[in-house]
């Protein structure tokens, strides 16, 4: 009972942090601070999805994502310098929104059920990376491949400009 | 009903309204770009919470999603790198004007 409560106050400052944090990346001038506040979201998201027991995919969100991804977002917009001006529509903004809050407000809650379950949950690592490598191993292996084709086309497009 | 499930619920929905804000709002690749993935986090949490009755499933859905999400930035920071090169400006406006 203690664990569950001190799990739910951990949650709703994980997701106070987490919108406070998305708010900073899309209002902040500097693009580079933008960047660099996206890698402390993804931290955040990492950290909510380990409370809920994905270990595996946090430590994913982290390595991969955090690691790899954004960081080739920070270094590339530093490299350009900020990008320079840039123009708003804040009008538009807050009406398209203000219009998904509604919609996905309505949908995840009304429609869709929370499920009911124990946190964290129990993910079966071992026996889940088997079954990937036994009954999936034409899809990982596709789906390598397709990235691998992504990454030497984005090459090709960089220094194509 | 979990208490916590249903926070982090809320958190992503709002997460999610951020990103499109953002992707509405500003005519900067860099800055679309970066409320796009501010919408993908809000979407990994909704995934993990909505599919916690069957985590492995979650899981192998989640990953997939890390790594496809982490190719696409990678094409469309080559693509900003491009247009940067070629205009000089991130604006889609200015790009369009140029026919870049």
């Amino acid at each position: 009972m203690v664990w569950e409560t001190a799990g739910t106050i951990l949650a709703a400052l994980l997701s106070a942090s987490l919108v406070l944090v998305a708010l900073l990346v899309v209002t902040v001038k500097d693009l580079v601070y933008a960047s660099i506040l996206l890698a402390v979201l993804g931290a955040l998201t990492a950290s909510l999805v380990a409370l809920l027991g994905y270990y595996l995919v946090a430590a994913f969100i982290i390595i991969v994502y955090v690691g790899a991804a954004v960081m080739f977002i920070i270094i590339t917009v530093s490299m350009l310098g900020g990008g320079g001006l840039e123009s708003r529509d804040h009008l538009k903004g807050a009406a398209a929104a203000s219009l998904s809050l509604a919609v996905l407000l309505i949908v995840f809650l009304s429609y869709l059920r929370v499920p009911e379950v124990g946190l964290p949950l129990y993910v079966d690592v071992a026996g889940l990376i088997d079954r990937v490598v036994v009954d999936y191993l034409p899809v990982i292996a596709i789906i390598l491949v397709a990235l691998a084709a992504t990454i030497i086309e984005a090459i090709a497009v960089a220094r194509r400009g | 009903m979990n208490l916590t499930l249903l926070l982090i619920i809320i958190a992503a929905v709002a997460v999610a309204s951020v990103g499109v804000y953002g992707l509405t709002s500003s005519r900067n690749f860099v800055r679309q770009l970066l409320s796009l993935e501010v919408v993908f986090n809000a979407i990994i949490l909704l995934i993990a919470v909505m599919l916690a009755s069957s985590p492995g499933v979650a899981t192998i859905l989640l990953v997939i999603l890390v790594l496809i999400v982490s190719g696409e930035v990678v094409v469309i920071m080559a693509l900003v790198i491009s247009a940067y090169r070629s205009g000089k400006s991130l604006e889609s406006d200015i790009l369009g004007e140029e026919g870049v």
